[in-house]
């Protein structure tokens, strides 16, 4: 067992599943979304990244091309909510947060390729 | 991801971790911590406030206590945050300052540099492998033709002198050239690579050069030097272009200068650096010859005077050469124990009637000896002389000097110290600059060397009457559509263009050019000095001796039809519309007023 694969393997899925957690709901109602879970994806995907930093394998370069995405889409997602709460102090309308959910969705889906991409590696190795 | 980034991303990629799972304990818990407005109510930082917080803190610049003043419990959260954060960049900082001073990473990104450097040159390019004597006059002749270079050398003080002194930007980089790995980042394998010029000091080195080049690119020129048969044989083997030995070429000249001084002269001349002094032609007297020092050279150089059928004496402080003299020996040859340093050697082996001297140690200080006692004994004698490091050229001029205003007389003679001085570095640069710019030249020397020294001697003085004192400069001209596309064109028109024509003055209908049609090369057939009214066909090759801006004066002739017509009937044509049409119509009203 290679522990730096679990880790990685480990933060991969964390950030998917955390996410997933963040996006599940209704796209409009603030009771359905924390915004601790969205700084913990945030964070957990942001250390993903990083573990994916230096691998110069074609297998590498796209895991880390997904988790660019998903970090571009999740800040983008944050500054929404900044601009809401700080700036134009209108608060969570449901429209502002049915724009941090799509964006937090769309880096959803970047996960999944991502955790994809782990799985056909992985079985790659098997064979 | 180049070599570069990748390990820094590598090296970064712990300490970045770090900061990032320290950041958000310390904004985690920032927000959950319980603080109060200005009015005492119970307050919590929001995620927004906790990470601008967190940041100015982390990176010292401090703000202070913002928007409201701290409660105790956030004071206390804050210096763990304070420590944890700070402490998490130095380690980052710290990293990456090591990583930048690591020298295998430094020798990473000259590399990558370089590489990016071969990439860019925009034009045909060369790539020397040895940046010693050898490598530093290939790489002036390389960018005096306007060919780019590309420099690879293994010692790492070598490869930064001077090469940055030059007006152009030469791209270089220490490394072992003999891995294929350095010749594919050198851009051997690209088509702008022309050729791979191996000139290190190792034999071996330049062999496996040779080799993996060949392999890289097998249309590329791989030009060898080589001091060793067996590799020579060995380089031949896969196909290595040319391969210059620089006691070969050495034993050629001096054969050469055997068979006609004139003809040395004329070769000196035409393969000489630009700007470089033209010498005077020497006399050599008949007589023996004493050779000093019996080892590859000396033996190369005996077995040029035993094919003259010269009688010699050879002096060498070795009794095992003694065999080797033996083998090689002709009836009238002897053998003398010495350095020949010394004048009692030396008269014993006759330098009184001797008609040469050469001072062909392996050892400069005992050469430069042999040539002044041999001088100081006979004035009139040939001098050779081996020189086995250039730096040492300066302390030929020096003794030279010296022994000038220790005799007062004879200067015109002692101009230099040695009649004909054997440099490695000189010859293989001369060999490699004729191959590179004008390998019609060997053509020309070959056929030259049927020739007698009479037929040199007119040459001379004809070379001498068109150039004057300049060195002159070579270059080649082929009859086809890419070099002369108005003479192929004219050609295939079937007009007859004769060689007047191309030497003619462009601007000046009534004088020709400064230059010297040298070889006219057609199939196989050679043509020395071709005479101006022979007649050019498609696919001729030409070889010129002018002076340099000449060669820029032809260029029109060659590809302008307009310019060729002018040199060809001294009229203008008109070249514009208009003007043509109005010399149409005035033809043909001077044509029907003068039927009339």
């Amino acid at each position: 067992m290679n522990r730096e694969k679990v880790w990685f393997s480990f933060f991969m899925i964390l950030a998917l599943t955390l996410n997933f957690g963040f996006f599940y709901g209704e796209i409009n109602d603030a009771a359905h979304h924390n915004v601790y879970e969205l700084f913990a994806v945030i964070v957990v995907n942001l250390i993903a990244t990083i573990m994916k930093f230096g691998d110069r394998t074609q297998m590498g370069a796209m895991l880390l091309a997904t988790s660019l995405v998903a970090m571009v889409q999740l800040i983008a997602a944050s500054i929404v909510w900044v601009f809401a709460e700080h700036i134009q102090h209108t608060g969570l309308t449901p429209s502002n947060l049915s724009t941090i959910v799509a964006l937090s969705g769309g880096a959803m889906l970047a996960n999944i390729i991502s955790v994809i991409l782990l799985m056909i590696e992985a079985s790659r190795f098997e064979r | 991801m180049n070599e570069v980034t990748a390990l820094f991303l590598k090296r970064i990629k712990a300490p970045l971790l770090l900061i990032v799972v320290v950041y958000s304990i310390a904004i985690l818990g920032m927000t959950l911590i319980p603080g109060v407005d200005e009015n005492g109510n119970p307050w919590h930082m929001s995620i927004f406030h906790a990470f601008y917080f967190v940041s100015y803190t982390a990176t010292t610049i401090g703000f202070g206590e913002i928007p409201y003043t701290f409660t105790e419990a956030q004071r206390l959260w804050t210096i763990l945050i304070i420590y944890m954060t700070v402490i998490s960049w130095f380690y980052a900082l710290g990293t990456a300052i090591a990583l930048f001073q690591d020298k295998a990473f430094q020798a990473e990104r000259k590399k990558l540099k370089f590489k990016r450097d071969v990439r860019h040159i925009n034009r045909p390019y060369y790539v020397v492998c040895g940046y010693g004597e050898t490598g530093k006059a290939v790489v002036d002749a390389l960018l005096d033709e306007h060919f780019g270079a590309v420099v690879i050398e293994q010692k790492e003080n070598l490869s930064d002198r001077s090469i940055h002194d030059k007006l152009e930007y030469v791209p270089s980089l220490t490394a072992d050239a003999s891995e294929p790995e350095i010749l594919e980042f050198a851009g051997v394998h690209q088509d702008k690579c022309k050729g791979v010029i191996a000139v290190t000091s190792s034999d071996e080195t330049n062999l496996i050069i040779a080799i993996s080049s060949k392999l890289l690119h097998p249309d590329v020129t791989v030009i060898c030097r080589s001091d060793n048969k067996e590799h020579e044989e060995n380089m031949l083997s896969f196909g290595t272009d040319h391969i210059i030995n620089p006691f070969e070429s050495f034993a050629s000249i001096f054969g050469m200068t055997l068979h006609s001084p004139s003809m040395q002269l004329i070769y000196d001349w035409l393969t000489g650096a630009p700007n470089t002094s033209l010498s005077t032609p020497a006399n050599i007297g008949p007589g023996h010859w004493i050779l000093s020092g019996y080892g590859r050279f000396g033996q190369q150089l005996h077995k040029k005077l035993s094919q003259k059928h010269i009688p010699t004496v050879v002096i060498d402080p070795k009794e095992e050469t003694r065999a080797i003299y033996t083998k090689n020996k002709l009836p009238d040859d002897s053998f003398i124990i010495g350095t020949g340093t010394d004048a009692k050697t030396l008269t014993t082996a006759g330098i009184k009637t001797a008609a040469g001297v050469i001072a062909g140690t392996n050892n400069d200080s005992n050469n430069l000896s042999i040539i002044m006692t041999a001088r100081q004994l006979n004035k009139a004698v040939f001098v050779v002389g081996r020189e086995n490091f250039k730096r040492h050229e300066l302390l030929y001029k020096k003794i030279n000097e010296h022994y000038q205003t220790d005799t007062h007389k004879n200067i015109e003679e002692l101009s230099t110290v040695a009649h004909l001085a054997m440099q490695p570095s000189e010859i293989i640069t001369r060999q490699i600059r004729s191959i590179l710019i004008a390998p019609l030249l060997i053509d020309f020397i070959s056929q030259a060397l049927l020739e007698d020294n009479e037929w040199a001697n007119i040459t001379i003085s004809r070379l001498s009457a068109v150039i004057g004192e300049q060195r002159p400069y070579i270059w080649s001209v082929s009859i086809n559509k890419e070099s002369a596309p108005a003479i192929a064109q004219a050609l295939g028109f079937g007009r007859s263009i004769h060689l007047q024509h191309i030497i003619r003055d462009p601007v000046v209908h009534s004088r020709n050019l400064a230059c010297v049609p040298l070889l006219l090369k057609r199939g196989d057939n050679l043509q020395l000095l071709p005479d101006e009214d022979i007649e050019l066909k498609a696919f001729d090759q030409l070889l010129f001796c002018g002076l340099r801006k000449v060669k820029h004066t032809m260029s029109p002739t060659l590809t302008h039809l307009n310019q060729l017509n002018y040199v060809m009937t001294s009229k203008n044509e008109p070249q514009s519309y208009v003007w043509k049409k109005l010399t149409h119509l005035l033809h043909k009203y001077e044509r029907r007023s003068a039927s009339r």
